[in-house]
């Protein structure tokens, strides 16, 4: 860790207080301006779509305003189709018990986001972890190293077009037999056919 | 054990193979679904020790290194490591259809297919996975072969170091181990020093 980042500390005012209802968060995520498009998913799970580039501003806003303190994981998706990426930022609040997932989609070619970990030091994790998997650059994160596949040099394995088949074929030796189990499935071997299931 | 055989073999070698085949030690490296078949074997149900094989917690003190499963090429890398620390004579055994040709992880990226072109495999318990009996069964047929002078899959490791070495590269890179191979190999006879 390079240790330069400024993390927030102490809990901002707005994780104290009464609980609220799921509603009660949409309509405080609202009066931020600029978000408009959150809804309530479950009775505590608010869901809804951030801009890429309005996500840092968000997300701090949703810590120091509305009380979301806990950033509890960062996933990614991979939308072939589109073209896109799809971060999803899971944060949750102590003072409601609610998860608010901001989902954020960014071109596929282009994959760069800005980085959180000035607001959570441990979002790190979950960046180095994404920029493994899927090759998502983090703007800002100096610590994007190599996290899980230490040895790897192929590309990120979790992207929808890497074929892990080819790429097994290609890089392991098998042993050199072939079962021919699939034709004696075929055949009813093992489900009564010829050998009365007596395989 | 006939006569012929015994001047096949010297009588030291004879007692020494009746003598190693009663106390293996068993470093277990527990990193597939595998592992939990170990318990009830290693405790009074199937009860290992009744073989002389007991579970021995550092690779310097064991004989035998049994694989329980699959192997990410993160974990073959310190596997490797691990083995080079053993003092021969040392036996892999390979615990699964994971270890001989991926089993169910055959299309993956991130784990080994075989394990015998990284290491030595003396012997492969099949089975997705072996119950206990199989263990027992694969560990009797290991005293056997020991009895019998012929789990010998360890001097492979010396005399064909360049092989698995190759193979290692190709899926490591340049892998950076702690022993000298070579020393081990003049250590153990497969060299001789040149005065």
């Amino acid at each position: 860790m390079s240790g330069t980042y400024t993390v927030p500390t102490g809990r901002p005012e707005a994780a104290r207080g009464e609980k609220r209802s799921a509603s009660a968060i949409v309509a405080a995520i609202a009066e931020l301006g600029g978000e408009s498009g959150f809804a309530v998913k479950a009775p505590r799970r608010v869901e809804g779509r951030v801009e890429a580039a309005a996500l840092h501003g968000f997300a701090a806003a949703l810590r120091m305003r509305v009380g979301f303190e806990h950033l509890s994981a960062i996933s990614c998706v991979d939308w072939l189709a589109d073209g896109e990426f799809e971060l999803v930022y899971h944060f949750w609040s102590y003072r409601d018990n609610c998860l608010v997932s901001a989902h954020v989609r960014i071109p596929r070619d282009t994959a760069t986001m800005a980085t959180l970990t000035d607001l959570w030091q441990p979002a790190s994790f979950f960046e180095r972890d994404i920029h493994e998997m899927f090759g998502v650059e983090f703007l800002g994160n100096e610590d994007l190293e190599k996290y899980i596949l230490t040895d790897w040099k192929g590309p990120p394995p979790m992207r929808k077009d890497f074929v892990s088949r080819d790429f097994a074929h290609d890089h392991f030796t098998y042993k050199n037999y072939e079962p021919s189990w699939d034709e004696m499935i075929d055949g009813g071997y093992y489900s009564g056919g010829q050998n009365g299931g007596q395989a | 054990m006939s006569d012929k055989e015994l001047t096949q073999r010297s009588a030291w070698e004879t007692v020494l193979a009746s003598l190693k085949k009663r106390s293996l030690w068993m470093l277990h490296y527990c990193t597939g679904c595998g592992a939990v078949e170990l318990p009830p074997t290693m405790t009074s149900r199937f009860d290992m020790e009744r073989f002389g094989i007991m579970p021995m917690v550092t690779p310097r003190q064991a004989d035998i290194l049994l694989i329980t499963g699959y192997l990410s090429v993160k974990t073959l890398k310190r596997v490797i490591l691990i083995y080079e620390q053993m003092q021969a004579p040392k036996y892999v055994v390979g615990f699964g259809s994971c270890t001989i040709n991926g089993g169910m992880y055959w299309n993956s990226y991130a784990t080994m297919k075989s394990l015998d072109r990284y290491l030595p495999v003396e012997l492969y318990l099949a089975g997705c996975m072996p119950r206990p009996e199989a263990i027992i069964s694969g560990f009797n047929s290991l005293i056997d072969r020991i009895d019998r002078g012929e789990a010998n899959s360890w001097k492979d490791y010396y005399e064909n170091y360049e092989f698995y070495r190759k193979n290692q590269e190709h899926t490591f890179g340049d892998i950076e181990t702690h022993r000298s191979i070579a020393d081990d190999a003049q250590y153990y006879g497969f060299v001789e020093v040149t005065k």
